[in-house]
């Protein structure tokens, strides 16, 4: 059963799941939040029926930063929650994690470590889900599913990030993570729901007196409003959320630049240190050329290796987990700038002019 | 959904019995979603099952807020009911750890039918020590049979019976109004789901931004047929007029900005080239950013000047 090679193609959520992780992400924002992932994969669809939040504070460990799925006290939490919920018959194997995020600003050593640690530990097929709290906001759903990549695997268990090993695996910042497609699923009898919440209200019987009987009509009693479409979506001040995009973008080149200078530094300091012991070489051999001249045993020439001692070569893993952020964070403002040049004509369409 | 009235009579208050005041009930659409779900996944042999309901109640106790809920293991049959009340409590105590907000409110059941267990369960969930006492505790039934209407109704329970016997094993639900609702972002994301509400697989593919301005635009051009429908059926005297509506429409007409072909061309133009001209820069980040890993693991030397160029043309470009 446990082949090396996952067969997770997609990603199916369940409604109650999707909304779970919304409401838990909205509840906390801007706070990032974690949860649990249960469900089962058929033929090479993971479905995802039932999601449950991750404590806010645990009893046994007061570090505020920890509370990620490798805690010790949320994985006493989420083995609790399986156990009980294996009871109400739900599908009790845990198949991943979820958190919540800002506008994609998910990619780091913390994301990498946790999803490892799902998928060494508890299950290679395991994945986690990303919901960005300000994009769904804005409309639509900002659901994305992850896993890291079979190479990058490999990768991390060996637990080294030189130059030499990356060519080695033929990793690059776009192998880290792999991105599933992603459906949203609804039961039948949410389905019938859905259907029930959008039956619009029926046309009142006498028309309005007023326009204030109009705009506020009367509070009570107050009847379930049916599910109509929101506007969000063709709001026209996207800007904001562009420019936030934009600086978030910015950090992360900053935070690009310092790799790049670390690893500059490190390129030189390795480049004099060989000089030097290039050097030392050189003066060893000429010695030896004397000693032999004499009749003298000669020097060992190896002994730089003890004298000399070469840099470590900084982790390339923070470097690539940059240049993936950076490049999410493009993408997301070529996204965002798509919709918004589209909204952009249709409006110089539509006003008249005069 | 259905719409009913309901009438509140606030008996006097006596002492030690349950308040039975005017309530409202504010249902959270995923609450619903989950016992939608539990019904689901009940044993063939089971008529119903039931769980706990989770929520917020407003500081004087007249509204009520079902925000979570989480299912709970219980046998009936003709003779006896038999609730996993270990099951609850643990249950209860763990949600409590992610979400102390969130408190027990009441219980919920999947079948519209209102029996002797139902009293026997509602007594135990507004008891005093483990249960909701001294507010009432609110009871859901959510009707799950197929092919038919999803029908919530809420209750709440006053006490009734003659001897203290029987009052422990009956009561008297009386219904109280609700409302299911959605906040911003959770109507966002149903509107994705119900998205895949027409189709036979019941599922909604790709979700992407451009979907929602589709829906969205779609949408919006319904409404405004619907209104120049009615305004023509006004004019031609089909339809009653009213003034309130035709005051409201010229408002929003006013709202067009009066503004010179020439101005708008020019402020079109130039937002239009601010946000292609991001566009572009995100690009050229993202092909340099390529280029810059290439270099990296061609030669083990990351470039540090590399993105400095479209850094500063994005500060003045943003400036």
């Amino acid at each position: 059963m446990a082949s090396e090679i996952s067969t997770i193609k997609s990603v199916r959520v369940d409604a109650l799941v999707a909304m779970r992780i919304v409401k838990h992400a909205t509840g906390a924002y801007p706070t990032t939040v974690y949860g649990s992932l249960l469900g089962m994969e058929v033929d090479g669809v993971l479905q995802i029926t039932n999601a449950f939040p991750f404590p806010t504070s645990t009893d046994d460990d007061s570090s505020s930063s920890a509370l990620t799925p490798k805690n010790k006290g949320v994985m006493w939490y989420e083995n609790e929650m399986i156990k009980c919920l294996r009871e109400v018959n739900v599908d009790a194997n845990n198949v991943g994690w979820y958190q919540s995020s800002t506008l994609g600003n998910f990619i780091n050593s913390n994301f990498i470590e946790n999803q490892a640690h799902y998928q060494s530990k508890i299950n290679e097929r395991t994945i986690a889900l990303v919901y960005d709290s300000m994009r769904g906001a804005q409309g639509g759903m900002a659901l994305k599913a992850y896993r890291l990549t079979p190479q990058f695997v490999v990768a991390y268990k060996e637990n080294k990030f030189t130059s030499d090993n990356l060519q080695k695996h033929g990793l690059t910042y776009k192998d880290i993570l792999q991105e599933l497609p992603l459906t949203l699923y609804n039961s039948h009898l949410a389905t019938s729901l859905l259907h029930q919440l959008s039956i619009p209200q029926p046309a009142p019987a006498v028309l309005p007196v007023s326009i204030s009987s109009l705009t506020n009509p009367p509070t009570y009693p107050q009847l379930s409003q049916p599910l109509s479409t929101n506007f969000n979506a063709l709001d026209l001040t996207i800007d904001p959320v562009l420019e936030k995009s934009c600086d978030l973008l910015l950090e992360a080149i900053d935070g690009h630049n310092t790799e790049a200078n670390n690893a500059a530094y490190y390129q030189r300091s390795l480049a004099r240190e060989q000089t030097k012991i290039s050097n030392w070489q050189q003066k060893r051999k000429a010695e030896n050329a004397v000693r032999v001249a004499q009749k003298l045993a000669p020097l060992p020439e190896d002994d730089w290796q003890k004298i000399f001692k070469l840099p470590q070569e900084p982790s390339r893993l923070d470097a690539l987990l940059i240049s993936r952020q950076v490049e999410q964070y493009a993408r997301q403002v070529d996204g965002l700038t798509a919709t918004s040049s589209a909204k952009l004509f249709a409006l110089n369409g539509g006003i008249p002019r005069f | 959904m259905d719409r009913e009235s309901f009438i509140h009579l606030t008996k006097p208050a006596t002492v030690g019995a349950i308040t039975t005041s005017p309530l409202q009930v504010v249902v959270c659409a995923q609450a619903l979603f989950a016992i939608l779900d539990h019904s689901l996944r009940r044993s063939p042999d089971q008529e119903r099952v039931i769980g706990t309901l989770l929520g917020v109640r407003s500081e004087d106790g007249s509204e009520i807020e079902i925000r979570n809920c989480f299912a709970v293991g219980h046998n009936e049959s003709q003779e006896q009911v038999e609730v996993d009340m270990d099951y609850h409590k643990q249950m209860y105590n763990l949600h409590l750890k992610a979400n102390p907000k969130e408190v027990l409110v009441g219980w919920y059941a999947t079948s519209p039918e209102l029996n002797t267990f139902s009293a026997l369960i509602q007594n135990f969930y507004a008891s005093n020590g483990d249960g909701t006492y001294p507010y009432p505790a609110v009871h859901l039934t959510v009707s799950s049979n197929p092919g038919k209407d999803i029908t919530c109704r809420t209750y709440i329970s006053s006490s009734v019976g003659v001897t203290p016997d029987r009052a422990a094993d009956s009561c008297l639900f009386v219904p109280v109004p609700y409302e299911i609702k959605y906040a911003e972002t959770e109507r966002n994301a149903l509107e994705s789901l119900s998205m895949g509400r027409a189709s036979l697989e019941r599922q909604v593919n790709n979700i992407v931004d451009i979907h929602s301005l589709e829906v969205g635009i779609d949408e919006l051009l319904d409404l405004l047929n619907r209104v120049s429908f009615y305004v023509s059926q006004v004019v031609s005297d089909d339809a009653l007029p009213s003034v309130a509506i035709g005051q409201t429409l010229l408002n929003s007409l006013s709202l067009a900005p009066k503004i010179e072909a020439s101005e708008l061309e020019k402020l079109f133009n130039t937002h239009l080239q601010d946000v292609l001209l991001v566009s572009y820069l995100a690009n050229t980040i993202r092909t340099q950013i390529d280029l810059s890993n290439k270099l990296a693991s061609a030669t083990g030397i990351t470039l540090p000047a590399q993105s400095q160029k479209t850094d500063h043309k994005r500060q003045r470009e943003r400036d």
